[in-house]
């Protein structure tokens, strides 16, 4: 038996024909479904959650201050974030108050981060206060930063700044010091000087774990973002979440939650994108 | 047996230059210090090696005998404990311009297409090149290790044996007076490696170049070399060097009908059977 073989990774009878190393193949609707078809699943699945969710309430097993109507819930979010609804305002102040405190915990903690790889001498200054500031939970700071700077903007700011810098210090430490020895001999063989080996050698291989620094920080911001916004002051989604609960609307309350989820996974979606167009290489297989 | 052809010298043109010593290793101790067992290792003790310029060496031993340490120490990678290495006549104090190396294990910029890893390899020297110049330069070695095609591709993307040549081209590129190639064939398959060899040999007679190269072939050493260090197990020391009077170029006749090429094969074989079985007694420490 003689068969030709086709090649696996190329979907049968599309394409040119196969006489070089390489052709060019055009998706069959089975490359569609393959693609694609996880994402149908998903929308599959939320729309039975949501039915159910809508079945479950409106037989009123559990009381309709703990459980509203999925209806409800979604009228409320259609409202609140039409032009002038009550949560548009709410997300545009922590959005501004997150990337504010992101940005800053950037600029600060990825320099911080990765002085301290590349030095020894700045990693026996910062790492003592670098741990002991990562391992306590940052809410148990509230407190003290309400005490200082009162409920104000810059107390949130302070917060979600502190939540999200030490990921990122500790990510890019993490990264220059387990940058590959050989790559680093390359460039020294080649005449890199030690400026060319930090911007051409050391600073490349960081990237990822700078990012997943960033997204790891981001995470971490959000919770400190909540925090400060339930622990005081009149503005933002965490706030929002309080003033539901406390007006027993639990439909915006669940609003509310729904909009911090799209929000943080909106974010690590972004990061993401940044990832892919700043480190291509890393994408083994997808 | 008469026919045995006569020691083989490069051509007339590199004869002037042929006996000044390039390398110039004496009782040179060096090893590691490993911190975390609290005990420090000897890699290589008492070599004495000169090597003249234009010399082809090839260096054979048993792994984990200080072969990679060697070359480190010529590149200024490594510095050693005790005893001298000098370049042209100076002491070794770090990395140069005229010496480029081959990484036994690529070391590659995973963050680079293969292109932009060739073009490394003359980023940081000072050259007239213009912007055309240094593209066709890329692309000269890149076409003569057989990577044409792939330019725009990923370290990730390609097979160990292409790695490999990346990283071939990529100090082939410098033109560098001094080649230093750590196991530049281990990774590429039997046909490739023969013109590879072939190659290098012409470029080599081309260019002058000394070039010393590691390899675990010990018919790529014959092949190759003018000399073979034979290196025994750790911590390294010279066994032998052995003059491979062979004709060149290498590859324009059938060099394996040649009795001497078996009789010279067999004596390095020898030598490195005896220091296999030594390491073996020896056992990992
Ligand atoms: N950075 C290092 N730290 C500690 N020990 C090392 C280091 N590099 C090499 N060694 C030790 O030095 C010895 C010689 O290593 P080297 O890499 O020179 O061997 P080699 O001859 O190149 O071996 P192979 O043929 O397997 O590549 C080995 O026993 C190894 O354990
Ligand atoms: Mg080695």
């Amino acid at each position: 038996m003689s068969a030709t073989v086709e090649p696996k990774t190329v979907a049968p009878g599309d394409g040119g024909p196969l006489n070089g190393p390489e052709r060019t193949f055009r998706y069959s609707p089975i490359n569609y479904l393959r693609r694609y078809g996880a994402a149908g699943l998903v929308l599959l699945n939320l729309t039975c959650f949501f039915i159910l969710w809508e079945l479950f309430a409106r037989a009123e097993v559990v009381s309709p201050l703990f459980l509203p109507r999925a209806s409800d819930m979604f009228r409320t979010l259609f409202e609140g974030l039409s032009p002038g609804g009550i949560i548009l305002q709410h997300v545009f102040y922590s959005m501004r108050m997150f990337s504010i405190g992101m940005l800053a915990a950037a600029a600060v903690g990825i320099p911080i981060g990765l002085l301290m790889g590349a030095s020894k001498v700045m990693d026996s200054i910062f790492s003592p206060y670098v741990w002991a500031m990562a391992a306590l939970p940052r809410v148990a700071l509230m407190p003290l930063l309400i005490l200082i700077l009162g409920f104000s903007d810059s107390a949130k700011f302070t917060l979600i700044f502190l939540s999200a810098i030490f990921p990122i210090i500790i990510n890019c430490m993490a990264g220059v010091k387990t940058v590959d020895q050989s790559l680093v001999r390359a460039g020294q063989v080649f005449g890199a000087s030690k400026t060319d080996l930090y911007r051409k050698v050391i600073f490349p291989f960081t990237l990822p774990f700078i990012i997943s620094g960033v997204n790891q920080g981001m995470t971490r911001g959000l919770v400190g973002l909540v925090i400060a916004e339930i622990f005081g002051g009149n503005k933002g989604l965490g706030y929002l979440t309080t003033r539901a609960a406390q007006s027993f609307n639990p439909a915006l309350l669940y609003a509310v939650l729904l909009v911090l989820v799209v929000f943080s996974l909106g974010f690590v979606q972004i990061v993401k994108i940044i990832e892919t167009k700043a480190a291509p290489w890393r994408n083994y297989g997808s | 047996m008469t026919n045995m052809p006569s020691p083989a010298t490069r051509s007339a043109t590199s004869a002037a230059g042929r006996n000044d010593v390039v390398i110039d290793a004496r009782d040179l101790v060096v090893g590691y210090r490993k911190l975390r067992e609290k005990i420090e290792l000897t890699a290589l003790r008492d070599v004495n090696l000169q090597i003249r310029r234009g010399e082809f060496i090839c260096i054979v031993g048993p792994s984990g005998c200080g072969k990679t340490t060697f070359i480190n120490v010529v590149a200024g990678l490594v510095k050693p404990w005790q005893g001298t290495m000098h370049v042209n006549g100076t002491p070794v104090k770090g990395p140069g311009p005229d010496r480029a190396m081959v990484f036994q294990d690529y070391a590659l910029m995973p963050w680079r297409t293969v292109q932009e890893n060739v073009e490394f390899g003359l980023e940081f020297v000072k050259h007239d090149l213009s912007k055309q110049q240094l593209a066709d330069r890329v692309a000269h070695y890149l076409d003569l290790v057989g990577l044409k095609g792939f330019e725009k591709s990923f370290p990730y993307e390609l097979s160990g044996g292409m790695k490999q040549r990346v990283g071939i081209a990529r100090a082939l590129v410098c033109e560098p007076e001094i080649l230093l190639a750590d196991e530049p064939f281990g990774a590429v398959d039997a046909m490739t490696r023969e013109g590879m060899q072939a190659e290098l040999e012409r470029i080599i007679a081309e260019t002058g170049q000394t070039v010393v190269l590691i390899t675990h072939s010990i018919d790529e050493a014959i092949t190759l070399a003018d000399r073979v260090v034979v290196v025994s197990h750790r911590p390294g020391r010279i066994r032998e060097v052995v003059e491979v009077d062979l004709p060149r170029p290498r590859f324009e006749y059938d060099i394996k009908a040649n009795e001497r090429y078996h009789e010279l094969r067999e004596h390095v074989w020898d030598l490195l059977k005896g220091e296999a079985f030594g390491a073996a007694t020896e056992g990992e420490a």
